[in-house]
């Protein structure tokens, strides 16, 4: 009997242990591969240079991480109040029927493999644009689009589940007021589920910045830093993906390189997240 | 039964062969109630868990009507009329049947705003008569001492008993007729919930108050008229003084005694 | 006082004895063994194939035609060994020789200096197409036209006789086999701008091409179809007659690399791809070949 937890809590310490150990290893990996590149190129050149030119050896990221952050950006103003309204919808008004079939519609979204939202932006959204409001059609815009309808099923699951978890008793207290439902929603269920609702956006922002193969159809992949949304734009996934197949080198050192920028960047980012969201919850 | 039963005209809320159920008619929280209140009284309803007291209290305000699968017969009437009739305003009734719930959820702003909402919403915009409706429902609800100097700051700073307190000026600011109040004190220290039980004793008189309640002891001090609900049945009605001391029904006797609960 | 990290048993034979410690870095040390273990035996690919099957990978420009090749040889030889074919770019292809994950390679370009150790076969000759939409009034561009065009100095279809229209430029990839003959072929030194679309593949380019009135790309001339045009450069007409006659010059080698010691298999195949029948078979595709 005492062997078989001592067995058990052994499995489980090797468990525990392997899964840290292999993101610790990747990241040493990227790292161990990325940093000659810095040396090579120097950081702030490579962090800051407008040209992408591995054939000339012209190495600066600034184009790449300006791409990223505009279509992440346009990512969430896309997705998080289509998928946030979609969530109160879905929690404080609809009937039970309509819920039981449009929550698991959504889900089913999720299941849905990127290159086939990719395709779908290229064949539909593309000329769209294209004919709609000029430019290649490859933008900011398309692929704004396509990942905003991408992080949809995130930002509504756990939206959603954040908006459950409120008591009845928060929304009842206002409605025997006399409020009605909507007034109750924006007045207590929202600010009680806020915590919640910012985990969903954070996970949905990090779905945004990491997909690349949708990107990569819809973007454009020029690689000037977009000045409009019609502008076509590379972002640095999109870019590790493209010339990995060839690179070699210092080339390829770059493109770990970019790597670690991305790391660091997405790093950033789920720090500030989680302080903006501790902060909110005092 | 022995009730103090005032005829039709008098009541202020009334139950005739009132039954409710949840889940399509699977589960029957309140058999035939047949119950009047008069205005201005006090009435304490107290029985063990699952007796429909509760379901009584949120069938006054239609709050049940939130839940999927509930249903009723027979007629629960407000004024002589059913809360349940097809012309109803629920909102306008939920602003008349105001209710104090057993978790006090404040809004997330300052203690005057948590007042003036209700009065804002029913369109009053002059900041002076706003000011007069706050103060007035705080110093009913006997806060207005302790917050008065710190009206807009936030109310979810208060003490426990304090936000209940609060709430109870929430709902008074809307001017009701009748206040429920759901195990208002279940959550709190033993000297707010006297200040509470204290302060429902001075309100009786200008409102129908309705309080449910898990604790007999409570019923006991109060010392308002005592319903005992047993297993969705009104069992006995009557002043506090008779039913903890002559109680008619054998059940009333068992759950004073403290053989169940 | 000291303070226990875990909760501990009330009975004494439950309490861990001297050999608690050792018990706690057991699975950390069998941990560590395996991960070094692993780390160490990922370090040498074997170019192990299933039954003697041969891998060919590269360039996504022949990657078609070795297909289509590939699905013939299986037809008239179905006792042979199958062929797999695999894209990922011309410097994939040759990496993958170099390291053995693959017996053949396949390069839309001249071999690199990593490469020149293999060797080379060259199976045919791809003309790269300059194309535009089939409803774009230019029929026809210089080779200065068009590198102007590509490197961005050159912003309106009206400067080369077409509308007033901007000029979206469509390209490939860096390190792409088409696009290095490109920049070999017409861009001669100057950049394809920053600006320019990229996109991953052939098809993706005609595809870009055939639904923008405005665009301009370069594709193989063997994929060129209906839904696009390919005008003529320097007043030659982009056919298979005059890249025979040696009048259209942006043509490429489509070339197989192998290591010095290729596999009977391998070797099969290849001669089939040079035979008469591959060879025929290459040109109804539109490729130039050798025995025309």
């Amino acid at each position: 009997m005492r062997n078989k937890e001592k067995l058990v809590e052994i499995l489980l310490t090797l468990i525990g242990l392997s899964s840290v150990t292999v993101l610790g290893l990747i990241i040493l990996f990227i790292f161990k591969e990325g940093l000659p590149a810095f040396a090579q190129v120097g950081l702030w050149q490579f962090v800051t240079g407008t040209r992408w030119s591995p054939g000339k050896n012209l190495l600066g990221i600034l184009p790449m991480i300006a791409g990223s952050f505009v279509v992440t950006a346009g990512a969430l103003v896309v997705g998080l109040p289509l998928g946030l309204g979609c969530a109160i919808y879905l929690s404080e008004f609809a009937t039970a029927k309509t819920a039981a079939i449009l929550k698991p519609t959504i889900e089913l979204l999720a299941g849905i493999p990127s290159v086939v939202f990719g395709f779908i932006g290229l064949t539909l959204m593309v000329p769209f644009i294209r004919n709609f409001f000029g430019g290649p059609g490859f933008s900011v815009l398309a692929s704004a689009l396509v990942l905003g309808i991408m992080i949809l099923p995130t930002m509504v699951s756990v939206s959603y589940d954040a908006l459950r978890a409120v008591p009845p008793v928060y929304r009842e207290g206002m409605l025997a007021l006399g409020s009605t439902d909507w007034q109750a929603v924006k007045m207590v269920v929202l600010p009680a589920a806020r915590p919640g609702i910012l985990a969903a956006a954070i996970l949905a922002m990090g779905r945004a910045i990491g997909e690349t193969m949708a990107v990569i159809m819809v973007a454009g992949n020029s690689t000037i830093i977009p000045t409009s949304f019609l502008d076509p734009v590379r972002t640095l996934t999109s870019n590790i993906a493209l010339e990995m197949g060839y690179a070699t080198g210092l080339h390829r050192q770059a493109l770990f390189a970019t790597g670690v920028v991305l790391f660091v960047i997405i790093s950033i980012l789920n720090l500030t997240a989680r302080v903006v969201v501790r902060g909110k919850t005092r | 039964m022995s009730a103090t039963a005032p005829t039709g005209s008098e009541c202020k809320v009334q139950a005739i062969n009132f039954s409710f159920s949840y889940a399509y008619g699977e589960t029957k929280a309140l058999h035939s109630l047949n119950l009047a209140i008069r205005p201005g009284s006090l009435l304490t309803i107290m029985g063990p868990t699952g007796s429909g007291k509760t379901t009584f209290l949120r069938a006054l305000n239609r709050l049940n009507d939130r839940v999927a699968g509930t249903g009723h017969t027979g007629q629960l009437l407000l004024d002589g009329k059913d809360v349940y009739g097809q012309e109803v305003d629920v909102a306008e009734l939920r602003r008349r049947v105001g209710m104090v719930f057993a978790l006090p959820t404040p809004l997330p702003l300052s203690i005057y705003e948590n007042v003036a909402y209700g009065p804002r919403k029913k369109g009053i915009r002059s900041r002076a008569k706003l000011d007069t409706i706050v103060e007035k429902a705080l110093k009913t609800a006997v806060i207005f001492e302790e917050v008065k100097d710190r009206l807009h700051s936030s109310a979810q700073r208060l003490s426990g008993g304090q936000q209940q307190r609060l709430a109870l000026a929430r709902v008074l600011a809307v001017d009701p007729e009748v206040i429920l109040l759901d195990e208002p004190t279940s959550g709190l220290d033993p000297l707010s919930t006297l200040r509470i039980e204290e302060t429902l004793r001075q309100l009786r008189s200008d409102f129908t108050i309705v309080l449910v309640t898990h604790d007999p002891l409570q019923a006991a001090r109060i010392k308002s008229d005592v319903a005992f609900f047993y297993l969705g049945e009104l069992v006995e009605i009557g002043p506090a003084t008779e039913i903890f001391t002559r109680p008619q029904d054998r059940r009333t006797e068992d759950y004073i005694t403290g053989k169940f609960g | 006082m000291i303070y226990s990290s875990k909760p501990v048993p009330t009975k004494p034979e439950q309490r861990p004895q001297a050999g608690r410690y050792f018990l706690r870095a057991f699975p950390v040390l069998i941990f560590i063994m395996i991960a070094l273990s692993a780390m160490l035996s990922g370090c040498r690919p074997r170019a192990q194939t299933a039954r003697g099957s041969i891998t060919v990978a590269g360039s996504t420009s022949v990657q078609p035609f070795a297909e289509m090749l590939a699905e013939e040889y299986a037809g008239r030889f179905p006792e042979r060994p199958p062929i797999n074919i695999q894209g990922g770019g011309s410097s994939a292809g040759g990496r993958a020789v170099l390291t053995g994950a693959a017996q053949i390679g396949m390069l839309s370009r001249q071999p690199a200096e990593a490469e020149k150790e293999l060797t080379v076969i060259t199976i045919a000759h791809d003309a790269l197409a300059v194309v535009v939409h089939p409803q774009n009034p230019v029929h026809g561009l210089s080779s200065d036209q068009i590198r102007a065009i590509f490197a961005g100095r050159f912003s309106n279809w009206s400067t080369v006789g077409g509308t007033s229209e901007r000029i979206h430029v469509i390209s490939r990839e860096e390190g792409s086999g088409t696009r290095t003959a490109f920049d070999e072929l017409i861009m001669a030194g100057s950049n394809v701008a920053a600006r320019a679309i990229v996109q991953d593949s052939n098809g993706a380019v005609r595809e870009a091409v055939a639904q923008d009135k405005n665009a301009i790309g370069y594709i193989s001339l063997g994929l060129v179809d209906n839904r696009v045009k390919a005008i003529e450069v320097d007043n030659v007409k982009p056919t298979l007659a005059n890249c025979r006659a040696g009048t259209y010059t942006l043509i490429r080698p489509f070339l197989f690399v192998t290591k010095e010691k290729l596999s009977a298999s391998g070797q099969a195949f290849i001669n089939f791809v040079l035979s008469d029948d591959g060879q025929n078979l290459l040109a109804e595709e539109g490729l130039v070949t050798d025995n025309q």
